[in-house]
């Protein structure tokens, strides 16, 4: 094999382990809030972009180191969306047909951030960077593999494991799960529902928060990230089904791998609308999504 | 004694007369309409801000008042259209101006010519703003197409025959530098090998950076959206590509410190810089008071957005009647024969609007947190249609 093929190859695995854990953990984040509370949020997109703004300002305006920003940034969602919980989001949680009510709130969030962000940072810049976690590179035979992106992917991995751990192994993890499947029975059996609805909300954002300020370390970015990545997180929770963190880790990963390797052999473009034919033909014969319970 | 009095006091009389006849003019009000909110809001306030600079200049004392009133588009088409609709019905404006935007431009270039309102373009490249038949519309901008033209121009004066790879968003604005990047290519002896497109919300290129350094190519044209284009940057230089392969088809202050200190090398084309060679004593001033304003140096968009202002006094002042009438306004614009106030650059239109175009490549020579230093190596201008612009694109 030529150091061409083998530097392409490489390149394609890594780009899609990349983009694949940011997908699986925003994508779990999304599923944590509807698996337990019935919050399609729609504003998981302007959170992301939320914690990459607030990175940037943290290292690049004050400068703190990243990674010290990064921890202070994902403690920080939690007040925030403690405090949307208690001025929005419960108000809901005894309305009859309550995702709606929910999705119209999250596109009034959406809106509100957005118009923000576009009043203030807007006006700073068009585009955004940070310092690089660690510098240098890492040969991976002819591969030169960025340090930063590295340790951003490893970071990224041991998020997910602890999610996992936490919500396979930990009580909260088994009363959410048990919330998830019944949540009358749930509270029938002593668990705090109302207490759960309000921790899944705070973990489900600081879980978009941690992807947010990852892509923020590993890429540039502008705005649109936004657009796309609540586009991204919605299809792969469809796909995996909705309130299944399992189905959001694997489906997560298969588009960040898809991704890449479509990009290679057929465009970048096709590749970027692949997952959005994928989850139409999977709704067209499993319509609760793969991993459904 | 009383000779001297009634000279003075006849002075006097006649000061009085002209100044209150100053006084009683109403201002010529521009509508200037631009992205100060919206995706676009970086380029619509920056263009602002060099407005306001010209501003300070603009309005002598003695001179009739240019006022600007400048609304938000909301970066949004139809928002564009209604804020014109309004300047032109409710404001009255002798002429129309402001956005940065392609496709905010379009949406008010239909407005100008079906309403025969005079629309002066600061920052728009889409070549059909000023296609034949175009009347009273004018472009400041070089053209897309052009800008493509220029990058072959430069290419093959650096290495005749050359192998070019070109990585791009899928951005009208992109897509129209890459079709005269290829037209021209064809002529000039260049060979584009590979060309990537992506779409739009792409945010990794790492394999298709290693794409590009396995073909092997003499040059890189890179041109992603927003801040995808830093990182398609860093990733080709990631892989290998080095800084003096990469060409930029612009560069702005915002990116060129994005691209950062390990781009040092690469090159850039843009229609003004704070380092171009000869900047005359009011281009000076303008880099020096934006610069303290704003904490970095300006770029072509609010260069062209002062150098907008500074044409609309000219046209004022040397066409009586100009600031009353739109017609005479746009046979003054297109009669217009001068130099950017900044640059010393020549500013003539074309039968269809188009100016006279330009472009300079410039070379980065060191980046640091709020401040730049490149360096001029190239310099081309053009007719608008020494390629067929408006056929390819449509």
């Amino acid at each position: 094999m030529s150091d061409a093929t083998i530097i392409i190859l490489l390149s394609m695995i890594t780009t899609g382990l990349m983009l694949g854990m940011i997908f699986s953990l925003v994508a779990v984040g999304v599923t944590i809030i509807y698996g337990s509370i019935w919050m399609p949020n729609a504003a998981n997109g302007q959170f992301f972009l939320l914690a990459a703004l607030l990175l940037w300002s943290a290292s690049v305006s004050w400068g703190l180191h990243p990674a010290l920003a990064a921890l202070i940034i994902i403690g920080l969602s939690v007040p925030f969306s403690y405090a949307l919980e208690i001025l929005l989001i419960r108000r809901f949680y005894d309305v009859p047909n309550r995702n709606i009510s929910y999705f119209v709130l999250s596109l009034g969030i959406t809106q509100i951030l957005a118009g923000i962000f576009s009043i203030t940072y807007g006006i700073w810049s068009d585009q955004f960077q940070l310092p690089p976690l660690v510098g240098g590179l890492t040969m991976l035979g002819p591969f030169p593999m960025v340090n930063n992106r590295l340790a951003a992917m490893l970071i990224a991995a041991l998020l997910l494991v602890a999610l996992f751990t936490l919500l396979r192994y930990h009580r909260y993890g088994r009363a959410l799960r048990a919330v998830f499947q019944n949540r009358e029975a749930a509270a029938l059996r002593g668990v705090d529902v109302r207490a759960v609805y309000r921790m899944s909300f705070m973990l489900g954002n600081a879980v978009v928060f941690a992807g947010g300020v990852l892509f923020a370390c590993a890429y540039s970015f502008d705005f649109s990230i936004a657009w796309t990545m609540a586009i991204t997180a919605f299809a792969i929770m469809i796909i995996g089904g909705p309130g299944s963190v399992l189905g959001a880790l694997v489906i997560g990963m298969v588009f960040g791998l898809t991704q890449a390797a479509v990009s290679i052999f057929a465009s970048p473009t096709i590749a970027a609308f692949s997952y959005l034919g994928a989850m139409l033909v999977i709704l067209l014969f499993r319509p609760s999504g793969l991993f459904a319970r | 004694m009383k000779r001297q009095s009634r000279i003075l006091a006849t002075g006097f009389a006649l000061a009085l007369v002209l100044s209150t006849t100053a006084l009683a003019q109403e201002p010529v009000k521009i509508g200037f309409v631009t992205e100060l909110t919206g995706p676009w809001s970086f380029f619509g306030t920056s263009c602002v801000a060099g407005l306001k600079l010209a501003e300070l200049q603009i309005n002598p004392a003695g001179k009739r008042k240019i006022e600007f009133i400048t609304i938000d588009n909301q970066t949004r088409p139809d928002q564009a259209l209604a804020a014109s609709r309004n300047l032109d019905v409710q404001s009255k404006v002798i002429a129309l101006s402001g956005p940065t935007s392609s496709d905010t431009a379009l949406a008010m270039n239909g407005y100008a010519e079906q309403n025969k309102v005079p629309f002066v373009v600061p920052v728009a490249a889409f070549p059909q703003l000023t296609k034949p038949g175009t009347r009273y519309t004018f472009r400041i901008e070089p053209d897309a197409a052009g800008w493509g033209y220029a990058i072959a121009q430069f290419v093959a004066k650096q290495k005749p025959n050359a192998k070019v790879a070109v990585i791009y968003s899928d951005f009208a604005l992109m897509r129209a530098i890459v079709a005269g990047l290829k037209y021209q290519a064809s002529t000039a002896g260049l060979k584009i090998e590979p060309e990537i497109l992506f779409p739009q919300g792409t945010s990794d290129a790492t394999v298709q950076a290693a794409q590009v350094r396995a073909a092997n190519p003499d040059y890189v044209v890179v041109i992603g959206a927003g801040g995808f284009d830093s990182t398609l940057t860093n990733q080709l230089l990631d892989i290998g590509i080095r800084t003096d392969q990469i060409i930029h088809p612009f560069g702005i202050t915002t990116q060129v410190k994005n691209w950062g200190k390990r781009s040092v090398g690469s090159y850039y084309g843009t229609f003004f810089d704070a380092n171009l060679d000869k900047l005359t004593a009011e281009g000076k001033q303008f880099v020096d008071q934006f610069r303290a304003q704003n904490d970095r140096p300006p770029s072509y968009i609010e260069n062209y957005c002062f150098v907008t202002a500074h044409i609309i006094r000219e046209v004022i002042d040397k066409n009586p009647g100009a600031g009353d009438d739109r017609e005479k306004f746009r046979d003054a614009v297109s009669a217009l024969k001068t130099k950017e106030t900044t640059s010393g650059i020549p500013i003539t239109f074309d039968k269809n609007g188009a100016r006279k175009e330009y472009m300079y490549f410039m070379q980065i020579q060191d980046v640091q947190a709020k401040d730049y230093k490149s360096k001029q190596v190239f310099y081309i201008e053009w007719d608008p249609e020494v390629i067929p612009v408006y056929d390819l694109i449509k």
